[in-house]
Formats: structure tokens, C-alpha cells, sequence
């Protein structure tokens, strides 16, 4: 009999032996972020009121209907003066990029963030596993995440991976594939860069729905370092509890809102079609329906249905019409930050309608496009700095990161904030003058009359350079 | 003369010490239960056969016990198949087939040449003299915008030519493998040169109205290895969701980055690379498990650019008159030749058998400790592989690795064959080569096959791919190869006297 009981206790313990692997295989499957970096350019790349007026002068194929739509345009922005351009706007070049410009503008943020990210955590480049990187408008042989392995002598056994062209949601993207990494893969560490090229991308022809990207997009770029190594977790600043992406490339009407073409004239630019409003806030809409079940604790989803089915009930019972406002569910109940991409004043509004947010919610974002302008992907992380530089993030809050990209995308995440933090991080020296209003802004006290101009006389009309 | 590619060093030794090490520790449990098992029987034997029924009827089974005993055993067998990593099956493979009005045969392409580069006889004859020795043959072909005479590379028809491609390619994946875009969830598109927005990869979701719940990747500028970087980022995601389908289409688009210009470095690609395309369907489905036509095996992935001679050797610049275009660098080679041996070191243990592994160990001992004059021993790969896809990315590659892996002309056919019809088509010509394969007959159930490709940056990556069902040729027209295999092999010359 000693050996039926010597062969039970064999078996229960390799039992117990697989059952901990297997649990402790769960916790190893977490995604951490370890830091992350914005990056702020040097600060003779900013682009104040007077120069943005000398560009919009110098761009010979502007008529007047254009400039005044652009100075509308930048009024109505939301943008301070302190935002980053591209050096390649300094040099009156911006018609004709070469291929070095876009390249030096990418490798000028590589060697600044990356460097500062890395020596402050502490992980030497040779430790990074995994690499992803983003950068939505330039693609060169050989890739980005090749040149950034080239300065950093990273290893040759590195998985890396470059994305481009997925929009201004693409941040999220790479975060993606890394949450399935770590699920595969122990003991990662991963490296996530993603930015914007703007040098080869300035639209120099006159199609109104053209023109807008130059008012709106500026320089910036940001890397996030992430792991999923348990040891770590207590270094951890961020845990990511679920993301969930959403495509609407499916409808035309959503696939064709944003679209890069050629106007009449052969120059390419980026095309903002009328129906993009609508896209983003289907493509939210279906995004906030999968993500909420997700991370809305029960009571909350309970009232909703609840108040749902009443109203659904009385509703049938009365013949009313849509004349009750629609009952919206309440983030606010497992969410205390919201990052919002900062891709414009109407879509900062949009999202803050939508999700029901208070001022206080959207200010990070508002901030973020005043001081940076809309940098794309990397915004979110900007906005993320922004609270954690007002010293908003307590350990157990919860953060919830949306943006858009081209297609059309939504993306979203949930993070979980792991300690108190309050570093300045790229908002250093700026923190302490925001919150500011931004109504009023110094490019409409420069271009505000431009409100007024009713009628366009061109032989009455003062040419722009005796305002400036 | 060309610079061969470096012997086998140091570094594998400690590659193998590793490897004992790790077998020894990662089976520790195995390794203490077989004594076990051997004394058991060892005892059954001495026991006898009365002994053991004597011993069978002495036993009182409790119900309980059995019941425990039996769910232990249920419980443990299920926890050790969940934990296996799930198969990644490759269900099915289409090839874009080029219309034949954008064939290209050598005198169309000098024409071109003369007339574009009409004040730079050198560089023309510098194309002449690539293009003789090229081993491209007639009928590759051009997309629509090139054979404009000048070429006109404009967003428009860039975008055309990325719809005919990668519509075609996906017409006919769906049409051989029934799959319907709604069963989609993974979608991973790879192409170099061009990223519109929005994405290939939105494009692709917005013509077949794929799902909005599916993960989509636009990968871009990882050269001609792309395809077994998106493969390898399909079995990953595989790994995770189960009970899904990814697709991959791999493809470069060659409008935008026809170069315009007359620097030679740069003309080279011009004379190489040609359109093409590929999508492929991979799951991790039991119920596929059937209709699959290979298993993935392995995927290494090796990268050189900490080494700046490797990263330089293929670099998209301007040249001095601002036409953008790629310059290829002369040490080529040998870079290839120091990535492959890398890549080599890690799928060798991989793949070879105990035999050759076995050798290659004992002849490293024999340098070591009796004489360092003992030739290092080159695996003999042949044992690993029944067939080998290598891309076909100029027919200086192929020589190469031909003479150095000791591979037979049979082997290297594929890829010499692929390049002879449908010129270099950067990271879907590997599909095209196994294609070849299978238009043949030669892939049967079981057999191995391997595929390398090369990229910018410098990238070398291997994916081991096992066949799970004996291939027919086909006999219903479908394919890339199917209205000309019978014309091949043929044989290429070494110089095409134009």
C-alpha cells in the first residue's frame, strides 16, 4: 500500500506543483509601465503669433478666402504660443522637404527622449526585448526602429516592430501588441516610440479641407517603457487593467473622412471630410459600448439597464417621441482621470459631451493642446503628464485614455495608477501657470478681427503683414 | 571576387553549454520520475506473475478512491494540454498573378532606359550590364504608372496598383480557402515604401467590410523580410486569442519609389525589384487542423543594426539632384553571410538533429582540447530540411548561400525559378517560391521547409514550416505558376547577351 500512497502523493504534487505555475504564469502576464517620456523640443522651434502670420504671408498659394479660413482656423484653435514646429519651418523650406529633414527631425527626438527615458530607469538599451514604433507619416528604408536599434546597439535578438500610417490612435496600437507579447513571453522589457513626422508633411496648396492640418498638428513625441517582470511591479507607475480597439473602416463614410490624396494641382495633403464629426462619435460611441462592461463597476451597469428599461417601458407605454434627454451612463463611477487626444478644440467638446465631463476632466487635455498643440499620438501622454504634474494621480486611481485615428479608429485603455506620483516631468517649468483660460489667447487678440470681417473686398482689404 | 562568408566561432560553444544546461534543469522532473518508473518495473518482474495477482486480489477498491484517483488523472492531463502552446496552422496561401500588360521583357525596360536617362549612356549601360546578369527572365512585371515614359508616380496611381495587388491577392485567398471577411480577427499588412493614410491595412478593412473588433497592424520600412516579421506577430497574437483566423498580406508597392534619377548605386533596385504580392491565411482552429497545409514550426528573427556597416548597407537617400531612391552598399554580402551565421546559431540547435548536433559538438571538444587544426563542422542542414525557400532577392544572394549552406541546384530551384519569372517582389517572393514547390509536386506530408529572408536594417529571419498534407499540383489553372510550370526549370545563363 506504501507505494499506491507514495504514487498519490507524486501526483497531487506535481497537481499542485502545475496549478502555481500556472497561476504564477497569470501575474507575470501583467503589463507595467515602468516610466514615460515627452518630449519637448528646444525652444527655438516654438512658433508664436508674429511668425505664424509671417508663414501664412510667405505661402505664396494662398488667396485671401484661405488666409482668412486659416486665421479663423488658428484663432478658434485652442493653441497657445508656446508650441513646437519643425525646423524645416524656420527655414522658410517647408515646400520642398528632402528626405534628411524628416529623418533628423525623428532622430533629434531619438536621441533626446529615448536617452533621458532609459538613464532614468536605469535599463540599459542592451536589456530592451521588445521594440514598437510608431510613426504615422514617414516610412524609410531602412525603418525608424532600425535606426533607433543602430544608436542604441540594442540587441540582435530584439523583436521590433514598425507601424505607420494608423493615425493619431496609434500609441495605443503598440501598446497593444505588447500587452500580447507579455502574455506570451517572460521577463519582457519593451520600448514604445511614438511621434510624428512633420517636415515632409506640410500641405503647401490652397484646398480648404487641406489646409487644416497644418493649422492643427505640431512636434512632439513621446516613449514609454513597460514590463511585465514581477519583480518590478513596485517600481511600476502604471498597470494596464483593458484595451479595446475599434475599426470602422467597414463604412465608407468613415473610411473616407480622412484621407491622404493629391488636390487638383498634384500636391498631397491630408483631406478632413465634413462627415468626420459624425465618424468619431459613432466610432466612440461603439468603442464606450464594448470598453464600459469592462470597467464600470456592477452597480453602475445595473442602473443603467434599470433606468434603460423604465424609461423603454414608459416610452412604449406613452408614444413619446425623443423629447427626454437619453439617460447616459456615468464614467465618472470607475474612472477618475480622463486622457483625451488632444486633436482639437471641437473633439476635446465632443468627447467631454459625450462621456458627461466636468471642466475639471477636461482640463488636462485643454492644457495639453494649448501648450503642445495636437501631437498626434503621443498626445494622450502629454495629457497623462499634464495630471501627473498637477499631482492628481493617487495610487488605485483609474485613468482612461481615448483617441481617434484615420480609418476610422477609436481606441481606448483603463490604466491603474501603482503610487502616488508628482513629478514635473515636461510640464516643469510651465505647471504653475495653468490652468489659463483659453478664451482668450493671444492669437485672437492678433487675428480676432478676422470675426468680424464680414465682406472681402480684396482692393479694400489690408493685406495681414500691416497687422502684424 | 566575392568575399565568402565567415566560419562558424566561438560563439556557438557557449550556445551549446546553454542548451545542456537548460535540458538538463527544464526536465529535472522527467529525469527523477524515470528511475522511478524503472525501479517499479524492475520490481513487477521480480515479483512474479502469482505474486501480482495474489497482490491484484489483496487490494479493497473504495469508490472514493477510484473517483479521486480518476479525477486527479482527468485534472492533470487537461492543465498539461492547456499549457501547450497552441499550433499555428497555415490553412492556405494566394500569390498575386501580374496582368500580362505589365510585362516587362528586357527590350521594353532598355527602351525605357535609353529614353528616360537619354543624356547618361553610362548609367544605361550600366542597367544593361545589371540586367544581363540579373537571372531575372522575361515576363516579371511593372505596375501601370511605370511604363509611362517619364514614369508618373503620383498618389493616385500609387493607391491603384496597392488596390490591384492586394484586392486580387485577397480575391483568390477567399475563393481557395472559403473563408468569409467577417470570420477575419486578425489582420497584419507589410509593405516598405508606401503607408497612405489612412493604413493599407483600413483599406483592406473598408473594401471587404471586416469586423469592427479586428485587430489590424500596418507594419512599413522592415524591407524584405517583413512577411516572416508579420508571421511572426500573427503566431504571437495567436498565442494569446483563441479560436481565430489572421491574415497577412505582404506586398511591396513599386510606383512611389521608382528611382528618377541616374546615380548607379541607386539603379540598382530599379532593375530588381518588380510587383508582386501575397496574402495568407493562418489559425490556430482545431477544425482546420485537417485543411491546413502547414504547421509553423519555429520563427527566428535576427537583427544587426547595432553594427553601422550592416545598418548602412541598404539606405534610402537622396542623391545630389534630390531624387530619393535606394542605394545598396557594396559589402552586401558579407554583411548577409555575418547575419545568416547569426541566425544560424539560433535555429541550428532548433532544428538539426541529434546527430548533427552530436558532431558538432564532438569536433568542437576535438578543437579544443586535441587539436585547434580540426576544420569546424558546418551542420549539414540537408538533414533538417527537405526544402528551402530563400528569397530571392538577386541572384548574388542566392550563389551565396547556396555554396555555403552546401545546398544542390534542386534546392536552391525554387528561388531561382521565382526570380526568373517574377523578379525580386521584396517580401512576398517567398511565398512564390513555395508555390513553385507545390506546383511541382515535390511537397509531401511531413516535410520541412525553410525560409530566409534578408531585409534593411540588416535583418536576417527563418520561419520552419511542416507540411501536414501531401500537396497535388493543381490541375484547375489556379496559382501563379500554373499556366507556365511546365516550362520550368530552366536554365539560366550567366550572361543574357542583350
Amino acid at each position: 500500500m506504501e507505494l499506491l500512497v507514495l504514487l498519490y502523493a507524486l501526483s497531487t504534487l506535481y497537481f499542485l506543483l502545475m496549478v502555481w505555475k500556472w497561476v504564477g504564469a497569470k501575474r507575470d502576464q501583467e503589463c507595467y509601465i515602468l516610466d514615460y517620456e515627452c518630449y519637448k523640443p528646444t525652444d527655438d522651434r516654438m512658433l508664436g503669433t508674429k511668425f505664424c502670420g509671417e508663414i501664412i504671408t510667405r505661402t505664396k498659394n494662398l488667396g485671401l478666402l484661405e488666409c482668412r479660413f486659416l486665421l479663423r482656423a488658428i484663432v478658434s484653435a485652442g493653441l497657445g504660443e508656446q508650441t513646437y514646429a519643425p525646423r524645416i519651418m524656420f527655414s522658410g523650406r517647408e515646400d520642398n522637404p528632402t528626405l534628411l529633414d524628416g529623418i533628423s527631425e525623428m532622430e533629434e527626438f531619438f536621441e533626446d527622449c529615448i536617452a533621458n527615458l532609459l538613464s532614468r530607469s536605469g535599463i540599459s538599451p542592451s536589456e530592451i526585448d521588445v521594440l514598437v514604433v510608431n510613426v504615422a507619416m514617414l516610412s524609410s528604408v531602412p525603418s525608424l526602429s532600425a535606426r533607433i536599434i543602430n544608436q542604441y546597439k540594442m540587441r540582435d535578438d530584439i523583436k521590433v516592430f514598425n507601424l505607420t500610417a494608423m493615425g493619431c490612435s496609434a500609441s495605443l496600437i503598440s501598446v497593444d501588441i505588447v500587452k500580447n507579447l507579455f502574455k506570451s513571453y517572460k521577463n519582457l522589457f519593451a520600448l514604445v516610440v511614438t511621434s510624428e513626422s512633420l517636415s515632409p508633411n506640410w500641405y503647401s496648396g490652397n484646398d480648404r479641407s487641406m489646409i487644416l492640418t497644418n493649422c492643427l498638428f505640431r512636434s512632439g513625441g513621446s516613449a514609454i517603457l513597460l514590463t511585465n517582470k514581477r519583480a518590478m511591479s513596485n517600481r511600476a507607475m502604471f498597470r494596464l487593467k483593458c484595451l479595446v480597439r475599434t475599426h470602422h473602416g467597414a463604412r465608407d463614410e468613415s473610411y473616407g473622412c480622412c484621407m491622404q490624396k493629391e488636390d487638383e494641382q498634384g500636391r498631397v495633403g491630408i483631406n478632413l471630410g465634413k462627415t468626420l464629426p459624425k465618424a468619431a462619435t459613432r466610432a466612440l460611441a461603439d468603442n464606450l459600448r464594448q470598453i464600459s462592461p469592462k470597467i464600470l463597476p456592477m452597480r453602475e451597469l445595473v442602473r443603467f439597464m434599470v433606468v434603460n428599461l423604465a424609461r423603454k417601458m414608459n416610452g412604449s407605454s406613452s408614444e413619446k417621441t425623443t423629447g427626454a434627454p437619453k439617460t447616459k451612463v456615468n464614467f465618472k463611477t470607475g474612472v477618475d482621470h480622463f486622457c483625451v487626444h488632444t486633436g482639437g478644440k471641437a473633439v476635446i467638446d465632443g468627447i467631454g459631451t459625450s462621456l458627461n465631463l466636468s471642466e475639471y476632466d477636461v482640463e488636462p487635455a485643454r492644457m495639453t493642446l494649448h501648450r503642445f498643440g495636437n501631437t498626434s499620438a503621443s498626445s494622450i501622454w502629454y495629457v497623462l503628464g499634464y495630471m501627473e504634474a498637477k499631482k492628481r494621480l493617487k495610487k488605485g486611481d483609474k485613468v482612461f485614455m481615448v483617441s481617434f485615428g484615420a480609418g476610422f479608429k477609436c481606441n481606448s485603455s483603463l490604466w491603474e495608477v501603482m503610487r502616488d506620483m508628482g513629478d514635473g516631468n515636461v510640464w516643469k517649468d510651465c505647471i504653475d501657470r495653468y490652468p489659463v483660460k483659453t478664451s482668450d489667447n493671444p492669437f485672437m487678440e492678433k487675428y480676432g478681427w478676422i470675426n468680424q470681417e464680414m465682406d472681402l473686398d480684396p482692393s479694400t482689404f489690408k493685406l495681414v503683414p500691416d497687422y502684424i | 571576387m566575392p568575399p565568402s562568408l565567415p566560419d562558424f566561432s566561438n560563439s556557438v560553444k557557449l550556445k551549446y553549454v546553454k542548451l545542456g544546461y537548460q535540458y538538463l534543469v527544464n526536465h529535472i522532473l522527467t529525469l527523477t520520475l524515470l528511475p522511478i518508473m524503472a525501479a517499479i518495473f524492475v520490481e513487477v518482474l521480480r515479483m512474479g506473475p502469482e505474486e501480482i495477482l495474489n497482490l491484484w486480489r489483496s487490494l479493497q477498491f473504495d469508490v472514493v478512491q477510484i473517483l479521486c484517483c480518476s479525477f486527479l488523472i482527468i485534472f492533470i492531463a487537461t492543465f498539461y494540454f492547456m499549457s501547450k502552446p497552441r499550433s499555428i496552422f497555415l490553412v492556405d496561401y494566394a500569390c498575386f498573378k501580374p496582368p500580362l500588360t505589365c510585362r516587362v521583357p528586357f527590350a521594353t525596360f532598355m527602351e525605357h532606359s535609353r529614353l528616360i536617362l537619354k543624356d547618361k549612356p553610362k548609367s544605361v549601360e550600366f542597367q544593361m550590364r545589371i540586367l544581363e546578369r540579373s537571372g531575372l527572365g522575361e515576363e516579371t512585371c511593372l505596375p501601370p504608372a511605370i511604363h509611362y515614359i517619364p514614369p508618373t508616380p503620383n498618389m493616385e496611381a500609387a493607391r491603384g496598383e496597392a488596390e490591384l495587388v492586394i484586392f486580387s491577392a485577397m480575391d483568390s485567398l477567399f475563393e481557395k480557402t472559403g473563408l468569409k471577411p467577417k470570420d477575419i480577427d486578425i489582420l497584419i499588412v507589410n509593405c516598405s515604401l508606401f503607408s497612405p493614410t489612412p493604413s493599407l491595412s483600413a483599406m483592406v478593412i473598408n473594401k471587404y467590410k471586416l469586423r469592427s473588433n479586428t485587430k489590424s497592424f500596418n507594419l512599413s520600412g522592415m524591407g524584405c523580410s517583413a512577411g516572416l516579421i508579420s508571421i511572426d506577430l500573427a503566431r504571437d497574437l495567436l498565442q494569446v486569442h483563441p479560436n481565430s483566423n489572421a491574415v497577412i498580406v505582404s506586398t511591396e508597392i513599386i510606383t512611389p519609389n521608382y528611382y528618377q534619377g541616374n546615380e548607379r548605386a541607386m539603379l540598382l533596385p530599379n532593375c530588381l525589384f518588380r510587383m508582386g504580392g501575397a496574402a495568407i491565411l493562418l489559425t490556430n482552429r482545431r477544425s482546420e487542423r485537417r485543411q491546413a497545409k502547414y504547421r509553423l514550426v519555429h520563427v527566428v528573427r535576427t537583427h544587426k543594426g547595432a553594427d553601422d556597416k550592416a545598418y548602412r548597407c541598404v539606405f534610402e537617400e537622396e542623391d545630389k539632384e534630390g531624387n530619393v531612391g535606394i542605394s545598396l552598399s557594396k559589402d552586401l554580402m558579407a554583411i548577409a553571410g555575418e547575419a545568416l551565421k547569426s541566425n544560424i546559431t539560433t535555429i541550428g540547435p532548433l532544428v538539426l538533429p541529434a546527430s548533427e548536433q552530436l558532431l558538432f559538438l564532438l569536433t568542437l571538444i576535438g578543437r579544443k582540447i586535441f587539436n585547434p587544426k580540426w576544420k569546424p563542422y558546418i551542420p549539414d542542414f540537408r538533414q533538417a530540411f527537405e526544402h528551402f525557400c530563400i528569397h530571392a532577392g538577386g541572384r548574388a544572394v542566392i550563389d551565396e548561400l547556396q555554396k555555403n549552406l552546401q545546398l544542390s541546384a534542386e534546392h536552391v530551384e525554387a528561388s531561382r525559378m521565382t526570380l526568373h519569372r517574377f523578379g525580386n517582389t521584396s517580401s512576398s517572393s517567398l511565398w512564390y517560391e513555395l508555390s513553385y514547390i507545390e506546383a511541382k509536386g515535390r511537397m509531401k506530408k511531413g516535410d520541412r521547409v525553410w525560409q530566409i529572408a534578408f531585409g534593411s536594417g540588416f535583418k536576417c529571419n527563418s520561419a520552419v514550416w511542416k507540411c501536414n498534407r501531401t500537396i497535388k499540383t493543381a490541375i484547375d489553372g489556379q496559382g501563379p505558376w500554373a499556366d507556365c510550370i511546365d516550362r520550368y526549370p530552366v536554365h539560366i545563363p550567366e550572361v543574357v547577351k542583350l
